[in-house]
This record gives C-alpha cells, sequence and structure tokens, in this order.
C-alpha cells in the first residue's frame, strides 16, 4: 500500500505537468523520471516489454529537440511502470490465489 | 456477513496452506490437478504437450517426425560434447557418468555455491573451468550440447532434488512464486495459461499443460529453425504477455526452471523434440 501513496501523486505531478512543460530541461527531467521508475520496475522483477521501446523513443525525442513529444512519451512509460510497480506489489501476495486447488 | 467471514478466513487459510506446503506436496498436489483434469492421458504422455490434447495435430506432427527436423543439430551437438577442449579434456570429465544420461537431474541445487544449476549452466561452468569462453545461452551450439545431452537421457525419470537447506527451499519456493505470479502489461501468470486454462485454446492455439513442460527439452521449433532451451521458449510466453524477458540463466529464470521440472519429477525424458 505504501507504494501506491508514493507512487500515484508522482503519477498525477506527471500528467499534470505536460501541458505546460515543453522546455528542454523539463524534457530531460521527465525522461529521468522515467528511467528511475523503469529500473525500479526491473528491481522488482515486473518489467513489461512495452516500458523500454517508450524510453528509448522519448530519448530520441530529446535528440531531435521534440521536447513536447518526449515529455509525452516519457510520461506514457512512467505511467506503465507505475502500473507495473502496483501489479508487484499486489502479486507479493495475491500470487496465491492462482494455485490448483 | 458472519459466515462470510468464516468463508474468507477459510479460504485464506486453505490457500497459505497450499503457498507454505512442502514441495513434495506440491507436487502431488500439482500432478493431481492435470490427471484429474485430463483422466485420459497418462503421466508421461503429459510431455507430448499440445499433442497429448489434440489428435489432428498429433497426427501431423507424427507424420514430421518420420523425419524429425532436429537430426542434423542434434548431431552437431555430439560432435561439440565429443570435441575435447584446447587442453585435451572434454565436456565427459565434468560430469557424472561422463555426461551422458544426466538431464533428469537437472537444474540441481548446489550447495556450496548456494544456486540453482540448470543443465545449460553447468555446461558453461565445465567451460570456464577450462578456460573456455563461454557460451551465449538459449539457443545455437548450449542448445545442441543440451539437447544432445537429453537424448543420451532418453526414458529416464526426471529425479530433481530439494536439498535438506533453507536456501534451497527458498529457491523453490521463489520459482514457484514466479509461475503464479501475474505479470506484463496483460497480466497473465503462467498458472493463468497453464493449469487454469490448459486445454482451452488461447487465439489460434490449444494450450499446454504444465506438467511435462520440462521433458523434452530444448525444442527444436520450426519458426525457430532451431534449438532453443527451456528458457528461451518462456521468453516467448513472457513477451505474449508483455513482460520483458530475462536474461540467460538469471536467477529467476534458474529458480522458475527449478520449481518447473521439480513439478515434472516421476516424468520420463522424451526430447528433444520438435514443436510448431
Ligand atoms: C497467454 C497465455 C500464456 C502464458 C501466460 C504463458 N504461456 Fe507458455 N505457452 C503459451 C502458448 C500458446 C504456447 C504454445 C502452445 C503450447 O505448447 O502450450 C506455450 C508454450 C509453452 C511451453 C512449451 C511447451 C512445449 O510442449 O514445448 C512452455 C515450456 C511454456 N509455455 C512455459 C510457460 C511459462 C513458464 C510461463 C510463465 C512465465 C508461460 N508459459 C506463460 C501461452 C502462454
Amino acid at each position: 500500500m505504501k507504494i501506491k501513496t508514493i507512487l500515484l501523486p508522482l503519477l498525477l505531478t506527471l500528467i499534470c505537468s505536460t501541458a505546460y512543460a515543453q522546455t528542454s530541461s523539463e524534457a530531460e527531467q521527465a525522461i529521468q523520471s522515467a528511467d528511475k521508475l523503469w529500473a525500479a520496475t526491473i528491481t522488482a522483477g515486473h518489467e513489461w516489454n512495452t516500458i523500454k521501446p517508450l524510453v528509448a523513443q522519448a530519448k530520441q525525442a530529446l535528440k531531435t529537440n521534440d521536447f513536447s513529444a518526449a515529455i509525452t512519451l516519457a510520461n506514457r512509460a512512467s505511467e506503465q511502470s507505475v502500473l507495473a510497480l502496483i501489479q508487484a506489489e499486489h502479486e507479493k501476495t495475491n500470487w496465491v490465489n492462482n494455485l490448483p486447488k | 456477513m458472519k459466515s462470510l467471514f468464516n468463508i474468507l478466513v477459510v479460504s485464506l487459510l486453505l490457500a497459505l496452506s497450499s503457498a507454505y506446503a512442502t514441495p513434495e506436496q506440491d507436487k502431488e498436489t500439482f500432478q493431481n490437478f492435470y490427471t484429474e483434469m485430463f483422466p485420459d492421458i497418462s503421466l508421461e504422455g503429459f510431455g507430448d504437450g499440445v499433442y497429448a490434447l489434440d489428435q489432428d495435430a498429433r497426427d501431423q506432427w507424427e507424420a514430421m517426425n518420420d523425419f524429425p527436423p532436429y537430426e542434423e543439430d542434434l548431431e552437431e551437438g555430439e560432435e561439440l560434447f565429443n570435441t575435447p577442449f584446447s587442453n585435451g579434456k572434454t565436456y565427459a570429465n565434468c560430469f557424472e557418468n561422463d555426461g551422458k544420461n544426466i538431464r533428469q537431474n537437472y537444474p540441481l541445487f548446489d550447495t556450496k555455491q548456494n544456486k540453482v544449476i540448470t543443465l545449460e549452466l553447468a555446461i558453461n561452468n565445465c567451460r570456464e573451468s577450462n578456460g573456455e569462453e563461454l557460451l551465449r545461452y538459449k539457443k545455437g551450439e548450449i542448445a545442441k550440447l543440451s539437447a544432445y545431452m537429453t537424448y543420451t537421457s532418453k526414458d529416464s525419470l526426471i529425479n530433481v532434488k530439494t536439498p535438506d537447506s533453507k536456501e534451497a527451499l527458498a529457491a523453490y519456493e521463489a520459482g514457484k512464486q514466479y509461475y503464479y505470479s501475474k505479470r506484463g502489461q496483460l497480466n497473465f501468470s503462467c498458472a493463468n495459461c497453464h493449469t487454469q486454462n490448459a486445454g482451452r485454446r488461447a487465439r489460434s492455439e490449444t494450450l499446454s499443460p504444465a506438467l511435462g513442460h520440462p521433458t523434452h527439452f530444448p525444442v527444436y521449433r520450426m519458426k525457430w529453425a532451431g534449438f532453443g532451451t527451456l528458457q528461451r521458449r518462456i521468453d516467448s510466453c513472457n513477451k505474449q504477455v508483455r513482460a520483458q524477458p530475462l536474461s540467460g540463466q538469471s536467477e529467476d529464470y534458474r529458480n522458475l526452471e527449478y520449481f518447473l521440472t521439480y513439478m515434472s519429477n516421476g516424468l520420463p525424458i522424451n526430447g528433444p523434440a520438435s514443436r510448431k
């Protein structure tokens, strides 16, 4: 549960910031957050294969100075990482529901 | 309200009791689940995967096996196995019984290193101790070597052990948890497909029972046009649910293979095999 209280506000800030943030440093920041959350999913053993391509595309967009695209993509990656982390947290206890009876 | 509460408590206890069962109890429950679900399939029949369930597919598969597509790769595996290292030694020097007829004992738990050793890891350990470069995992040479070692183990019964050690049990439990945990963007566990929905169809494919999965690897898949190890096949399943596959012989994969193979204890090795 603790993880949700940390991650959900973070997610909300990410989404809210997209409308305004268009600068290079804001794009870099969005990518940094995306990188961090992505790494956390790997540590948790629940990486989705949809995250890596989004982060790569975000970095590519930053390279071509398309900051708003970079931010959108990085935030999308972050959203997915948050969901993957919630999945990891959930499965810590709920995996037993799949045991054969 | 009270009875609902009682039901909840009882089901929680039931869930917990199977979560903390011994490996041997797990195996009994696991195998009984499938033998009750498919009363017409013999225990060893499960080693044929979907071809134990689908007669049409089986007919095609048997026709293909008149000239097994893996013959050449298997011969290459034998050659590789017998080719001496630059120090003159061979794989046979690294293994019990000269490396013949031993597949059924893998993965094993090494109580010195406190880790699960799969056959492919043992092959690379052997190379390392003889000063040879490590092979890439999952396909290529290592899969051919492993296929040959499976071939020399035909009909031996899988006999994976959990030594009396805290670490061995922890590795087993971790593998078990991996198998039953939902993962990937599609939120499926291995069990969702290969236990709860075994025999049903997912898109155009029949889902095989997990019982018998490890009996016939490495598998020569037509799609791969070559051999792949069990871990390579698990990669494909992870991708199907949009989970990121792990690197070959990562701890999670080794533990998963340990659990999965333990569940098939008592089934005969019947590989290498061909698959679509
Ligand atoms: C969305 C459903 C799905 C999930 C989840 C899934 N698989 Fe599969 N798996 C398949 C399908 C489809 C095939 C090909 C048909 C068959 O043999 O079952 C397959 C094949 C396999 C095979 C090869 C069987 C053989 O006889 O050669 C193995 C081994 C396997 N899966 C293991 C796993 C493991 C371990 C997991 C969890 C990490 C997993 N699968 C998750 C659908 C799934």
